[in-house]
């Protein structure tokens, strides 16, 4: 099994992991079609 | 980016140790609104706070994704007056992808990242210089290109 991202989709929930992990955030607007 | 890029175990791995991934649809609201998102792919660098630090529009391949990922995670430290985490950032990328399309701004904002930290001019001038050795011509060796008058 390769591995794979763990997306986060909610804002304010990966705001709470960038500040608990001190990390920035990579926010990926995409279109699917 | 899904058929490409993102599978691709350098990036994932990358993403994964360095940032927190949050991906939202482009018309999702508040946010599409928020940060003024005209077209997609964007990939935006935020920091802890929220704050916007760099973005880029449009299709980019494993090859030129950590470089730019670097260099936007660069920027944001720098903005907030983290140098030393900025410089790691920007060196690693200077050695591992010089290749890469994000290298000429990247010397150019070690340079900068350099004299902010220091008040020393003399990194805008060695950034200058390094630039007109490494990447002639491009724009980011242009916009040093008043450098070269710093003395000594």
């Amino acid at each position: 099994m390769g591995k794979i991202l763990h997306w986060e989709s909610d804002f304010n929930q990966a705001l709470t992991r960038a500040k608990a992990e001190n990390k920035p955030v990579l926010l990926d607007f995409f279109n699917p079609q | 980016m899904d058929a490409v890029t993102y599978p691709n175990e350098q990036v994932i791995e990358f993403i994964n140790q360095n940032l927190i991934p949050l991906r939202v649809l482009s018309d999702q609201q508040p946010l599409a609104k928020d940060f003024n998102i005209q077209w997609t792919p964007a990939l935006l660098i935020l920091g802890r706070e929220g704050k916007e630090h760099s973005r880029t529009v449009g299709f980019l391949s494993g090859d030129e994704l950590i470089p730019s990922l670097l260099l936007g995670m660069g920027k944001g430290y720098a903005d907030n007056d983290e140098f030393k985490d900025a410089l790691r950032c920007f060196d690693r990328l200077l050695a591992e992808y010089p290749g890469s399309d994000s290298a000429p701004e990247t010397m150019f904002q070690r340079g900068v990242a350099l004299y902010k930290s220091t008040h020393d001019p003399k990194p805008l001038k060695e950034a200058y210089n390094q630039l007109q050795d490494k990447y002639p011509g491009t724009q980011w060796t242009k916009r040093a290109y008043p450098y070269r008058l710093i003395g000594d």
